[in-house]
C-alpha cells in the first residue's frame, strides 16, 4: 500500500500556491484525508502542493462580529479552544469527535471541508453557519455561503484554480443553541448519519442532515424541526427515497435527537 | 497460597519478562530485517473472483522483474488433504495458472528495491482473463447448475459429514420444539502484524534461511520442503517477534513459497510483508457458517435431542496444514456442548466458494457452535416459559458424571459445570435489570455456557488425517556453562507469554530463579521439532515438555551434585536451585554444577551420564484426548432501539482452565479473546457482493472493537485441575472469543422480546437490529 | 523518481535522508534510519500503530509523506529515554500487563504519554475515548487502560 509516485511542491507564498494549483497540482494541508487515499492508490496526483507553510495558512482573526479561521487550523486548535466565546466552545465540541487526536493533531478544518468527504463531521456541520468559505483565486478572495459550499461527494463550489483560504463565522451570543448528533458505532469512525441545529437568537434556525453517502442537506429555516422534531424528521425523510432502511432510521434519529438537544438547550457536546 | 508461598513458580502471576523489549520499540518482527541486497515483493492479485486467466502482460521493460506460474518451474502445488472419506482435496497454485478463484489470489511476483517500486510494477502489468460466473455463496454454491470452482469436481463440496438418527418421534413427545436458521459472518483475523517473510539462500550451509511471522515454524518447513523439493534440512524457518497471530499465521501461504522459491532463484533475499489491504482483500478469512437447527424439549426443559443442517463457506481452497475440513467436521464433533445430550443428528458441508480460503481462528468452529446453541437454547426455553438457566441446568453434565465421555466420544475430563453458571448467576444483580426494565429501559441479560477442548492429542488429530499430527511434544533444557537454564521450545510465543511461563515452569522443577532462564523459541534450527502454536496446546504441551526436560536435567544434576557433595544419590535432593544434603548439610548450587560439567570436568564422577546438562524430554498427557476447560459469560446490556445499537454495560466471565500457570497471562489471554468476541458479535463482517468482491478494504470499514467498545468486565476463576496434564492446567487460549456471540446475542434477543423481535444472524449491527425489529413491527 | 532531501530532527539528532516525497514518515523512519520500533498497521490512519511525535504533537506517520516532513522535529519511542512519564508508562503497561505480542506498544505508548500530560484529570471513560484511535488485537485493552489510568492517578497523588 504505497503511493504511486508524485512530485511535492511546497509554496512560500500564496501566488506561488496558486500558480502550482493553476499548473494541476493537488492542493494538500493536513493530508489526513488524502493521505490514506495516496496509500491505496485511490488518488494518484502528479504534484502535491503542501500549503502549511503558507502564511497566515492557519489561525484565528476576529474583526468586527466575525471570526476568521484560516483554513490550515488543526481540528486539534479548535478542539482547545483556539475559537473564541459560544462559536469557539461549540466547534471544539465538533473537533474533538473527528476522527482521534493524533489526526487532529495535523487534520485542518479547511482541508476536510475541501476534500468534502460526506461524512466528514465539519461538511456535516458548517452549512448550518450562517457564514462562508474564502476562496482564494487569481482574482483574489471571493465568498462562498457555508450552506452551499460543498455541492456532491468530493466536490464543491470551488473552481479548480481556487484554494480554500479560510472560514469565516459570525460570532455567537451565549444564548445560542446547538444540538449535534452523529451516529459512529466507535469514536472516530466515520459517521452514518449526522444532523446539527444552530438556533441564533433572534434568527431562524438552521440545521443539516449529513453524512447519508451525499452532499450534506442544509435546512435554512428549521423552525419546524425545532418545534415538532417527530413530524418534521419523518416529513424531511420521505424526500430523501433510496436511503437503506437502517440509514433512514439512523438520519430520522439524528434529526430528532439534534433538534431535541437545542431545544433543551444542552451544551456543546 | 500466598503470593510469597508461590514465589515465582506456577500460580504466580509473575510480570512477563518479554516485556521490556517491547516497551522499548526493540521487538524484532519481519517487516524489522533487512538484508544486503533484499528486493521486495508485491503480488500482482487477481481483481475477480472467477475467471478463466488468458495471460499477463509483464511491465514494459521490467519483464525481468516480474515472475508468473509460467517462471516458477519445479514448485509444486499446496496440497492440504484430509483422510476424512469424501474429502476433495484442491491443488493450490502458489501463483495463479488457469484459472482465477477469489479476488487477491497472487498471480506475479513483481520485484523491486523497494515496496512502492514494486506495487509500480504490479500496476504496469496489464491481465487477460474471461470472467466466469461467480460462487459467492455457500448456500448456492451446490445448487443444481451453480458454476464450478473446480472443475472437475462434481460439486462444490470439499467435505460432506453426516451423523445419522431418528429423531422422527421427538416431535410426538417433545412438549417444545424449535427450529432456527442463523448465520455467522465472514471475518478477517486481523493480528494487528499481517504475514511477513524473508527467505535468504546461504550458499555456505547450502540452506534456505526463512525468516517468516507463523505460529508453527516446524510444520512451515515441512510444507515448503514439500512444495519445494528440498530435503527439510536445508530449510531452516525463523519466526521473530510475531505480531499477533489467531490462527492467521497458522498457514503456508503461496506467498512464503514465492519468496523461497524466488530467493533461491535470484541469490538474493526476497521479503514480502502483507499490508493492510492484502490482508482483508485477498487473504484467508475465517468464520463464515450457516446452521439450521431444530432442538426438541421436554417440559423441563431436558433435551431430547438436536438436528443440525450445517454449512461452511470454505472459500476456493483447502489451506496447509489444516485443511478445509477442520472447522465443518469440528462443527459435528462438538455440537452437543457441555450438556448431556441424549440424541444428535448432524449433517455437515464444507463448500467451495470463489471466496477467500478460510483459517481456523481463535475458538474455530466453537464460537459458531456455541452461537447456534445457545441462542437455540434460549429459544427453546422462551417457548417453555423457563429461564435460561433453567434450561441449562436442566442439561449440562453434572460434576458427578466427570470424566464424562458424550455421545459422539468427547471425553470432558473435570469441572463442575453448573456450578459455574450458578456463580454467574449469583454474581448478576437480577433485581436492577428488571427494575430498569419496568422503567422503560431496553435492557436484556444473556448467557452462554461451553466448554472448550484444547491440547488436542494424536488420539484426536489422526482421524483428522490432515498434514501433520500432534504426538509428543518436547521441549530441551541445558545449562550453559555460567549455570543460566536454557529451555528450547519447538512451539512460538507470540503474545501468550511463554518466555514467562516455560521459566516459571522451570522454576516450580528446578527452583533456580526465572531471571536465570532463557526461552528460546521459533526457529527450526534450535528447538525440537513441534506442530506449533495452536488450539490452545502450549500451557499443557509445552508446559507437560518444559516440566519433564527440567526433571531430567535436573537428575543429572543431581548425581554431579552428589558426587561434589561426597553423598549418595539418595542422600540429596534438588531444592531451591541448589543440590542439597537431605539433613541440612552442605549444598551445591546448579550454577557450580554446570561448571564442573563443561569447566571442571576433573572433579566429574566416574561413570557420570555423558550426555550432560542438556536434555530433550518428550510429553503427551494420558488419555490425550484434550483438556477440557469451560466458562460461563454473562452480559448484560441496553439496546438504542432507534438506532440499533448495542451498549455492552456489564461483562462476567467465570471460566475454569484448571490450575493456572500465571493467572495474569491467564486474564489477559481471557480478555484478549472477549475482544475478539466481542468484535464477533456487535462489529466485524466482511461482506462480499454478488460479484465475489470484498467490500471492506480498510479498518475504517472493517470495524474491530476498541478501547470504548469494551465494558467493564469481571472474571471469577474456578480452578479443577485436569487430572491428566502435569500440573493440573487446561488450554484456554480460545475460550474468551467462543462465549460472547452467544451470549451478547442472548442478551439481544431478551432485550427484544417485548417487541416480539429476534436477530439471528452474526454480528448484530445496528441495521440487523433494527430489520428485527421492523420484521416484528410487520407482524 | 527524484529523491527529495528531506531534514529532519529525530530524538534530537539531526538527519538527513534522501527520498522520494511518496514515502510516508513511518517508512523512512524504519527503512532510512532504522527506527524500526514504529510500527505500520494499516497505513490508513486507523489502527494507531505507526504514532510518532511530530513537532510535538503525536501523528500518525503513516499518513505524512516524505516532502511534507522537512524540517520536522520528530520523536519515536526510542526517543523517550529520559522521559520520566514514558517510564512511568512503561512500568505501569508492565505490570498491568497493558501487551501480549508488542506490536501496537509502541503507538500506545507515543498517544498514552500524550493523554497522560494533555489531560490531567482524564477519568477512565475519557482515556478510553482517547485512546480509541489506538487499535490493539491482543489484551482486550483493560491493562493499557489501568496502566494509563495508574499513571495519571500516580501523578495526581504527587
Amino acid at each position: 500500500m504505497k503511493p504511486a509516485p508524485f512530485a511535492y511542491a511546497r509554496p512560500a507564498d500564496w501566488p506561488a500556491a496558486l500558480a502550482l494549483l493553476g499548473s494541476g497540482a493537488r492542493p494538500v494541508a493536513g493530508g489526513q484525508s488524502i493521505g490514506p487515499m495516496l496509500n491505496l492508490r485511490m488518488a494518484q496526483p502528479g504534484l502535491v502542493a503542501d500549503l502549511r507553510h503558507l502564511p497566515e495558512f492557519g489561525g484565528i482573526a476576529v474583526q468586527g462580529g466575525t471570526c476568521r479561521i484560516g483554513a490550515g487550523t488543526t481540528h486539534a486548535a479548535i478542539e482547545d479552544g483556539a475559537v473564541p466565546g459560544r462559536l469557539g466552545a461549540i466547534l471544539a465540541g465538533v473537533a474533538r469527535r473527528i476522527a482521534y487526536r493524533p489526526v487532529r493533531n495535523r487534520g485542518t478544518i479547511g482541508g476536510s471541508l475541501a476534500h468534502a468527504d460526506p461524512a466528514a463531521d465539519w461538511v456535516a456541520v458548517l452549512p448550518a453557519f450562517p457564514g462562508h468559505a474564502v476562496a482564494l483565486g487569481p482574482a483574489g478572495e471571493r465568498r462562498i455561503p457555508l450552506a452551499g459550499f460543498v455541492t456532491g461527494i468530493f466536490e464543491t463550489a470551488l473552481r479548480p484554480e481556487e484554494v480554500l483560504r479560510a472560514i469565516e463565522l459570525p460570532l455567537l451570543p451565549p444564548e445560542t443553541r446547538w444540538g449535534h448528533w452523529k451516529f459512529c458505532r466507535k469514536p472516530g469512525e466515520f459517521s452514518k448519519a449526522t444532523a446539527c441545529l444552530l438556533a441564533i437568537p433572534g434568527q431562524a434556525p438552521r440545521a443539516v442532515l449529513a453524512a447519508l453517502d451525499g452532499p450534506p442537506l442544509p435546512i435554512p429555516d428549521a423552525t419546524a424541526l425545532l418545534a415538532a422534531p417527530e413530524a418534521e424528521a419523518d416529513r424531511l425523510l420521505a424526500t430523501l427515497p433510496g436511503l437503506e432502511p437502517w440509514r433512514a432510521a439512523l438520519a430520522r434519529t439524528a434529526l430528532r435527537r439534534a433538534a431535541g438537544m437545542a431545544a433543551a438547550g444542552m451544551p456543546t457536546a | 497460597m500466598s503470593p510469597e508461598a508461590i514465589g515465582e513458580g506456577v500460580g504466580a502471576s509473575l510480570r512477563r519478562k518479554e516485556d521490556a523489549r517491547f516497551l522499548l520499540g526493540r521487538g524484532r518482527y519481519v517487516g524489522d530485517i533487512r538484508a544486503a541486497g533484499m528486493l521486495e515483493v508485491a503480488f500482482l492479485r487477481s481483481p475477480v473472483a472467477h475467471a478463466r486467466l488468458l495471460g499477463v502482460q509483464k511491465a514494459e521493460g521490467a519483464e525481468s522483474r516480474v515472475f508468473t506460474a509460467a517462471d516458477l518451474a519445479g514448485v509444486g502445488t499446496i496440497r492440504a488433504p484430509s483422510a476424512l472419506p469424501g474429502f476433495r482435496v484442491s491443488e493450490q497454485p502458489v501463483l495463479a495458472t488457469g484459472k482465477l478463484r477469489h479476488v487477491g489470489e497472487p498471480i506475479a511476483a513483481c520485484l523491486a528495491p523497494s515496496r512502492a517500486a514494486a506495487e509500480d510494477l504490479a500496476a504496469a502489468c496489464i491481465l487477460d482473463y474471461e470472467a466466469l460466473p461467480v460462487v459467492a455463496d455457500m448456500l448456492t454454491a451446490r445448487a443444481p447448475g451453480a458454476p464450478l470452482v473446480h472443475e472437475h469436481w462434481p460439486d462444490n463440496a470439499f467435505l460432506e459429514t453426516f451423523r445419522d438418527e431418528d429423531l422422527s418421534e421427538l416431535d410426538s413427545i417433545a412438549a417444545a420444539k424449535v427450529t432456527r436458521r442463523l448465520r455467522t459472518a465472514r471475518q478477517c483475523m486481523v493480528p494487528m502484524e499481517g504475514r511477513g517473510v524473508l527467505a535468504e539462500w546461504d550458499p555456505r550451509l547450502e540452506q534456505l534461511i526463512v525468516t517468516t511471522s507463523t505460529q508453527q515454524p516446524h510444520v512451515i518447513r515441512t510444507g515448503l520442503s514439500e512444495v519445494l523439493g528440498l530435503d527439510e534440512g536445508q530449510i531452516r524457518v525463523v519466526a521473530p517477534d510475531v505480531g499477533g497471530g489467531f490462527g492467521y499465521k497458522g498457514i503456508l501461504s503461496p506467498e512464503e513459497v514465492v519468496c523461497c522459491h524466488l530467493a533461491m532463484r535470484l541469490g538474493r533475499p526476497v521479503r514480502w510483508i502483507e499490508d493492510r489491504l492484502e490482508h482483508l482483500s485477498a487473504n484467508a478469512n475465517c468464520r463464515e457458517h450457516h446452521y439450521t437447527v431444530t432442538a426438541w424439549a421436554d417440559a423441563g426443559g431436558r433435551l431430547l435431542g438436536v438436528d443440525v443442517d450445517a454449512t461452511v463457506d470454505s472459500g476456493a481452497y483447502s489451506l496447509y496444514p489444516f485443511s478445509a475440513c477442520l472447522e465443518s467436521a469440528q462443527v459435528g464433533s462438538i455440537f452437543p456442548g457441555p450438556y448431556t445430550l441424549p440424541r444428535f443428528r448432524c449433517r455437515t458441508v464444507s463448500a467451495c466458494t470463489n471466496k477467500p480460503p478460510i483459517l481456523p481462528y481463535r475458538g474455530v468452529a466453537r464460537t459458531g457452535v456455541c452461537y447456534a446453541l445457545e441462542t437455540t437454547l434460549d429459544a427453546l426455553a422462551r417457548q417453555l416459559g423457563i429461564t435460561p438457566a433453567a434450561i441449562r441446568l436442566a442439561n449440562l453434565v453434572p460434576p458427578e458424571a466427570m470424566p464424562y465421555r458424550n455421545l459422539v466420544g468427547k471425553v470432558f475430563d473435570s469441572g463442575d459445570y453448573p456450578q459455574a453458571l450458578r456463580r454467574a448467576l449469583a454474581a448478576i444483580d437480577h433485581d436492577r435489570i428488571a427494575a430498569r426494565r419496568a422503567a422503560g429501559e431496553c435492557i436484556g441479560f444473556g448467557l452462554a455456557v461451553f466448554c472448550e477442548q484444547g491440547a488436542h492429542g494424536t488420539s484426536v488429530y489422526h482421524g483428522w488425517g490432515i498434514p501433520f499430527v500432534p504426538g509428543y511434544e518436547q521441549a530441551t533444557a541445558r545449562f550453559t556453562p555460567d549455570g543460566v537454564l536454557e529451555i528450547r521450545t519447538g512451539l512460538q510465543s507470540h503474545g501468550q507469554g511463554m518466555e514467562t511461563t516455560f521459566a516459571q515452569v522451570a522454576h516450580e522443577v528446578l527452583g533456580l530463579p526465572t531471571a536465570r532462564v532463557r526461552v528460546v523459541h521459533g526457529d527450526t534450527a534450535l528447538t525440537p521439532y513441534s506442530t506449533g502454536t495452536w488450539g490452545s496446546r502450549a500451557a499443557v504441551m509445552g508446559g507437560g515438555a518444559v516440566a519433564e526436560a527440567c526433571r531430567l536435567l535436573g537428575e543429572r544434576a543431581l548425581a554431579i551434585g552428589a558426587s561434589l557433595l561426597q553423598a549418595e544419590p539418595g542422600a540429596v535432593e534438588l531444592s531451591g536451585g541448589a543440590v542439597r544434603r537431605r539433613d541440612g548439610g552442605a549444598a551445591v548450587t546448579l550454577e557450580e554444577i554446570a561448571r564442573t560439567w563443561y569447566r571442571r570436568p576433573q572433579n566429574l564422577p566416574r561413570g557420570v551420564d555423558t550426555g550432560g546438562l542438556e536434555v530433550t524430554g518428550g510429553y503427551r498427557p494420558d488419555p490425550d484426548t484434550g483438556t477440557h476447560s469451560y466458562a460461563c459469560h454473562a452480559v448484560t446490556l441496553r439496546i438504542d432501539t432507534e438506532t440499533g445499537e448495542v451498549v455492552l454495560e456489564d461483562y462476567l466471565i467465570v471460566e475454569d482452565g484448571g490450575v493456572l500457570l500465571n493467572p495474569m497471562i491467564v486474564d489477559g489471554q481471557v480478555l484478549g479473546g472477549l475482544a475478539q468476541g466481542i468484535g464477533t458479535a456487535l462489529y466485524e463482517e466482511m461482506p462480499f457482493d454478488e460479484a465475489g468482491q470484498p467490500l471492506a478494504g480498510t479498518l475504517a470499514d472493517y470495524l474491530i472493537p476498541g478501547t470504548a467498545e469494551l465494558p467493564e468486565v469481571r472474571i471469577d476463576h474456578m480452578e479443577t485441575p485436569s487430572p491428566w496434564t502435569r500440573f493440573g492446567q487446561k488450554g484456554l487460549g480460545e475460550s474468551g472469543a467462543i462465549g460472547p456471540p452467544a451470549a451478547i446475542v442472548n442478551a439481544i434477543n431478551d432485550a427484544l422480546a417485548p417487541f416480539g423481535a429476534e436477530v439471528l444472524d452474526l454480528p448484530a449491527s445496528p441495521a440487523r437490529v433494527l430489520a428485527a425489529l421492523e420484521a416484528a413491527r410487520a407482524r | 523518481m527524484t529523491r527529495l532531501p528531506i531534514r529532519l530532527t529525530v530524538n534530537g539528532e539531526p538527519a538527513e535522508v534522501l527520498a522520494e516525497p511518496r514515502t510516508h514518515l513511518a517508512d523512512l523512519l524504519r527503512g532510512e534510519l532504522l527506527l524500526t520500533g514504529t510500527h505500520i498497521g494499516c497505513e490508513h490512519g486507523v489502527c494507531g500503530a505507526c504514532t510518532v511525535e511530530l513537532d510535538g504533537a503525536p501523528a500518525r506517520s503513516c499518513i505524512t509523506h516524505a516532502g511534507a516532513c522537512d524540517g520536522a522535529t520528530i520523536r519515536t519511542i526510542e526517543g523517550f529515554g529520559e522521559d520520566a512519564v514514558m517510564a512511568a508508562l512503561r512500568e505501569a503497561f508492565s505490570a498491568e500487563h497493558a501487551l501480549q505480542c508488542g506490536y501496537c506498544t509502541p503507538g500506545m505508548l507515543v498517544a498514552a504519554r500524550d493523554i497522560v500530560l494533555r489531560l490531567p484529570g482524564a477519568d477512565e471513560a475519557r482515556v478510553r475515548e482517547e485512546l480509541s484511535g489506538n487499535l490493539c488485537r491482543c489484551t482486550g485493552y483493560r491493562g493499557i487502560v489501568r496502566a494509563v489510568m495508574r499513571v495519571l492517578e500516580e501523578r495526581r497523588g504527587r
